[in-house]
């Protein structure tokens, strides 16, 4: 069935420009000084955006802002995962997806790399294991 | 099953990565700072199953939907994998005898170290008989059951304050656990139902730290129940600029403004609906265009009616402090010839209106 079946139509669309709380330009300056905690002591941060009163304009004006980076990393895994880097390197928009594809969660992450790109070493231990056994065919 | 979870979780094909990816959510759900995630992650991951017996008392079984019927099986169902749940009436294979040998046999193994559920209300009228399992009235059963557990999770409103059986005028004599167990830690998860993502949140905690998460006035783990509806609300703009949707179908519904005045108890209401939301995040009941009913408070049944407003603030910003005096007998509107009126309205539990100030 089409949505179109049912007779109902938005009246409350909002102007462009409304929505901005202001919330989001302090952002800014909060990332600058975590950028320089990273590159002066090498320790990684993060913002959990979804525990800051945001709007959906605001977080637009900030992904605006932020703009886009060289890499854009997928992970799959209990629904999608995207870590993309900013055009400000070491600064990585994080958005959780769950398997319905709605976000469960939206960090900016300061690092080098993100956490949850590196391998942990217990699964590299796996992989190891693997690729032994895979050598043990031949 | 024994052994740290992370092999448990291996086992059923969770990867390590949806394990911290599900932690960092948990974490900020938790209103935990961003790297706590990873630090959760490493000791959920280390942690032994602790044994889990959930005892229903007199409920619905709606706390029970609300946490098997959530909407992300592998969000929520992952917490479940994370426990042994020993004993539980609804979702158990076992019957009669069985049953009660399993809850037994879980004391007994694993006696000091359970953690015990409760939801539902204990009637403590006619020595509770107005509620009994096994041959045993409900009160019994709670009493023995605890002597053993290491923390008390009260599940829903009856659990937590005596909820619906115990709403006016109680019948049965319904009491809440904390009424009955002096002696434990216990924690409050209120509302009817609870939100499922708070119980995994608190288990989280508990598999995580070894003990209950810090609790409020009430009971409740503050990081769910630490703000108000209204705080977090996103209609709170439209309650700040004193738009108000008069009636349900004027144009102030229409463009989702505060529903203040048709009866939302969102200004006394402490939970996390507006932040967590309902059926995996697809609304919750102000984005569906009624008034938060304050489920999540003691005897809300009770409360003055869902339709009825809390109060008319003389100005929205301080509505706040208004709210919190607004059904005591203080007041900024009061006048001398209200009192009566209040203390009336007081004494029924209703909460005062502005028909009541200004008749």
């Amino acid at each position: 069935m089409s949505l179109d079946a049912i007779p109902i139509h938005v009246v409350n669309t909002l102007p462009a420009g409304s929505g901005l709380t202001g919330n989001a330009p302090p952002l800014l300056r909060e990332l600058a000084e975590q950028v320089k905690r990273l590159l002066a002591t090498g320790e990684p941060s993060a913002i959990d955006l979804s525990a800051l009163p945001l709007t959906p304009a605001d977080l637009e004006w900030l992904h605006d802002k932020l703009g886009t980076g060289e890499i854009a990393i997928t992970l799959q895994a209990n629904g999608e995962s995207t870590l993309n880097e900013t055009a400000c390197p070491g600064v990585w928009w994080v958005t959780h997806h769950n398997e319905q594809g709605a976000v469960n969660s939206q960090f900016i992450e300061v690092a080098f790399v993100p956490e949850l790109v590196k391998a942990h070493p217990k699964d590299v231990e796996i992989g190891w294991e693997h690729l032994e056994l895979l050598i043990s065919d031949l | 099953m024994q052994g740290p979870l992370i092999d448990t979780l291996v086992r059923q094909g969770v990867s390590r990565r949806t394990f911290l990816k599900y932690c960092a959510t948990l974490a900020s759900m938790m209103a935990l700072p961003p790297t706590a995630g990873r630090a959760m992650a490493e000791a959920m991951a280390a942690a032994r199953r602790p044994s889990v017996i959930w005892l229903p008392f007199q409920e619905c079984t709606g706390c029970t939907e609300s946490i098997t019927r959530s909407h992300s099986p592998t969000i929520e169902g992952m917490i479940f994998d994370m426990i042994s749940l020993d004993y539980q009436e609804t979702l158990m294979a076992a019957a009669g005898f069985q049953a009660e040998e399993a809850l037994h046999s879980a004391m007994k193994d694993n006696y000091g170290k359970y953690v015990l559920i409760v939801d539902g209300s204990i009637p403590l009228g006619l020595d509770g008989a107005y509620s009994c399992i096994a041959g045993k009235s409900n009160l019994d059963t709670l009493k023995e059951v605890a002597q053993g557990a290491a923390a008390i999770v009260a599940m829903g409103s009856c659990a937590s304050f005596g909820g619906i059986p115990k709403a006016n005028p109680n019948p049965t004599g319904a009491v809440s656990v904390s009424d009955v167990i002096k002696d434990k830690p216990i924690v409050n998860i209120p509302g009817c139902p609870p939100i499922p993502v708070v119980m995994t949140g608190v288990l989280a905690h508990y598999l995580t730290f070894g003990k209950l998460p810090e609790l409020d006035d009430k009971g409740r783990p503050k990081a769910f129940f630490g703000e108000t509806i209204h705080d977090r609300c996103y209609r709170r703009p439209f309650y700040d600029q004193g738009k108000f949707a008069k009636t349900f179908d004027d144009e102030g519904a229409r463009n989702g403004w505060c529903l203040f005045e048709l009866g939302c108890k969102g200004p006394v209401t402490h939970n996390a609906c507006a932040t967590t939301k309902w059926n995996g995040g697809t609304s919750w009941p102000v984005q569906s265009g009624h008034g938060c009913l304050g489920c999540s408070e003691p005897d809300f049944w009770d409360a003055g009616g869902f339709y009825k407003a809390l109060s008319m603030p003389a100005n929205p910003l301080k509505y706040a402090a208004v709210a919190a005096v607004a059904g005591a007998a203080v007041g900024v509107a009061a006048s001398f010839a209200n009192r009566a009126k209040k203390s009336a309205a007081k004494a029924a539990h209703e909460t005062t209106t502005l028909a009541d100030l200004e008749k």
